[in-house]
């Protein structure tokens, strides 16, 4: 049975009873019940098509459910009108596996894009690109290019680079899947102090080590279903004592 | 101020990527040119036909109607009145026996004829310019019914030549509709094409962009600018190859066939740099809007 953890604090997101079916029919998510308060770490688990990314496209609307109520911020995706969209998204950091860098552009003007995109001044684009940079560690790189950097300076570029625009939400999906362990961890810890100054953030990983070091709140999915959300969970569901003793 | 920084920021990108990209932008200048010369090229013969066609209209639109000798100067004036009075009718403009042989004195060609006629063979005409050349038929009709026309030589109608010139003007028109049509539906697709594989190339950026929330117009606004910005130096570069030929082929031309009432106009080049330029901007705006469309779609 899935018992869904207390929260003290509003949801920033709410899947209620949502379906994402297919075209072709396959329903990439079933039913999906889940509520994110502010400030919670989760991670998202689960085999290659179990449904990880498809629950992250609905999340960052790049795709609507089929059924159900999803709400982000406390606005329902599914009736979210085209030109809500961008307002909308300015208030997530999304964080991608291949980092998806702008090759032809330096580290601070990938991440001073993103603000520029908004329109913001000069002033406000060099402090808080520098600021972003900053607490990502990449102070002093501003001028190299991506192909200049390792893996996860890259990963860095790009984190600092969903952080500039000050967002709410952290979408994670698979941050660390192009990275060795010990960075891995470096990225890890920039994830939590983000976590820790209040935004609440929702990473899709593979990385059983991470998940059963960090002890955070994991939902578990499955054929399109959530089959498991644990308050401090880990990768694979815990065995009961009795039967570790019995190992 | 948001809008003049995100503005800045299209004038800004654009630029940029049309020089990063040099390749895509050289190629779709050159498309654009290609398209701009074929249309600046029908532009250019469609006015010289024109100026042409112009002059043997004004021409052929006045009809001459020669009045008997013994016509009484009040039925002249009677009919001089109702032609007047027909909406087709311009002007009608009477000249008498003496004017018409002291015309006819003034030019040199006639000193030797002039020497030897006695008295005044010339009749009296009335001079009627009709508004469009189909009213002609009707008006020499008119002239043939009237009581004091010169049954010799009622007019001067030239039937034929008129139908024949009307039928020319027609086929001319359609020819060159036709063709601006043609030229206009392959400019806009091979434009868009060109595009398209520009934006292709960035479909990383588009996506990045759409991804950290900018509107579908600041996705789009850098295409466009740099659509109109390929446009005006493909138009540049068609109008100084078009202008470069212009007087050189309206020269050769006369030179060739004299007869022809053709002449360089500079009036003219001012028209065709304005509509040159114009159709190279809205060319490349329009391209790069399509082109870009599928890919800026939230």
């Amino acid at each position: 049975m899935l018992i869904a953890p207390e929260f003290n604090s509003r949801p920033v997101i709410s899947f209620q009873h949502v379906w994402k079916t297919y075209p072709n029919g396959t329903d990439a998510l079933r039913d999906i019940c889940l509520t994110v308060p502010e400030g919670d770490f989760l991670f998202l688990v689960g085999a290659s098509g179990a449904g990880k990314s498809s629950l992250v496209r609905l999340l960052i609307r790049e795709e609507k459910p089929t059924r159900g109520r999803l709400f982000v911020h406390g606005q329902e995706l599914r009736s979210l009108r085209r030109r809500r969209l961008p307002q909308f998204r300015r208030q997530i950091g999304l964080v991608f596996q291949d980092f998806k860098l702008l090759p032809r552009m330096t580290v601070h003007e990938n991440v001073a894009f993103a603000l520029q995109a908004l329109g913001e001044s000069r002033r406000v684009i060099a402090h808080q690109a520098g600021a972003a940079l900053e607490t990502v560690g990449l102070a002093g790189m501003e001028r190299s290019y991506p192909n200049e950097l390792s893996g996860g300076e890259q990963q860095r570029v790009a984190i600092a680079r969903a952080l500039v625009h000050r967002p709410r939400l952290f979408i994670a999906d698979e941050p660390t899947g192009n990275l060795d362990p010990a960075t891995a961890w470096e990225i890890m810890q920039i994830f939590l102090r983000i976590n820790a100054a209040g935004v609440t953030v929702v990473m899709a990983t593979h990385n059983r080590e991470i998940v059963d070091v960090m002890r955070r709140r994991v939902v578990a999915i499955e054929r399109g279903q959530i089959i498991r959300d644990d308050r401090y969970g880990t990768y694979h569901e815990a065995l009961p004592a009795a039967a570790v003793r019995l190992r | 101020m948001k809008l003049f920084r995100q503005l800045l920021f299209a004038f800004g990108s654009a630029w940029q990527n049309f020089w990063r990209n040099l390749a895509v932008s050289v190629a779709a200048v050159v498309s654009i040119a290609l398209i701009l010369i074929l249309a600046g090229t029908s532009l250019l013969l469609g006015h010289a036909l024109g100026q042409v066609l112009d002059s043997y209209r004004h021409r052929v639109s006045v009809l001459t109607i020669s009045v008997a000798d013994k016509t009484p100067l009040a039925s002249v004036y009677d009919f001089e009145g109702q032609l007047q009075a027909r909406p087709e009718v311009v002007s009608v403009h009477f000249v008498t026996k003496e004017e018409e042989l002291k015309s006819f004195a003034s030019d040199p060609r006639n000193q030797q004829l002039i020497e030897q006629i006695e008295g005044n063979p010339l009749p009296a005409k009335i001079e009627v310019k009709v508004a469009r050349l189909d009213d002609v038929k009707r008006i020499d009709a008119l002239a043939r019914q009237w009581r004091g026309v010169d049954r010799t030589d009622p007019t001067d109608y030239k039937g034929d030549f008129i139908t024949n010139m009307l039928r020319l003007s027609t086929w001319l028109t359609i020819a060159g509709l036709g063709m601006l049509a043609v030229l206009t539906v392959a400019s806009v697709v091979i434009v868009m094409n060109t595009i398209r594989t520009a934006v292709y190339h960035r479909r990383q950026e588009i996506e990045l962009m759409k991804l950290v929330g900018a509107t579908e117009w600041f996705v789009r606004g850098p295409f466009v600018v740099e659509g109109v910005m390929t446009g005006v130096i493909a138009a540049s570069l068609a109008l100084g190859l078009l202008l470069a030929a212009y007087r050189p082929f309206v020269e050769r031309f006369r030179a060739e066939l004299f007869f022809l009432p053709l002449s360089y106009d500079p009036r003219f080049v001012h028209v065709l740099a304005q509509d040159l330029l114009v159709a190279g901007a809205a060319l490349g705006a329009l391209g790069s809007y399509v082109g870009v469309r599928r890919f800026v779609r939230l």
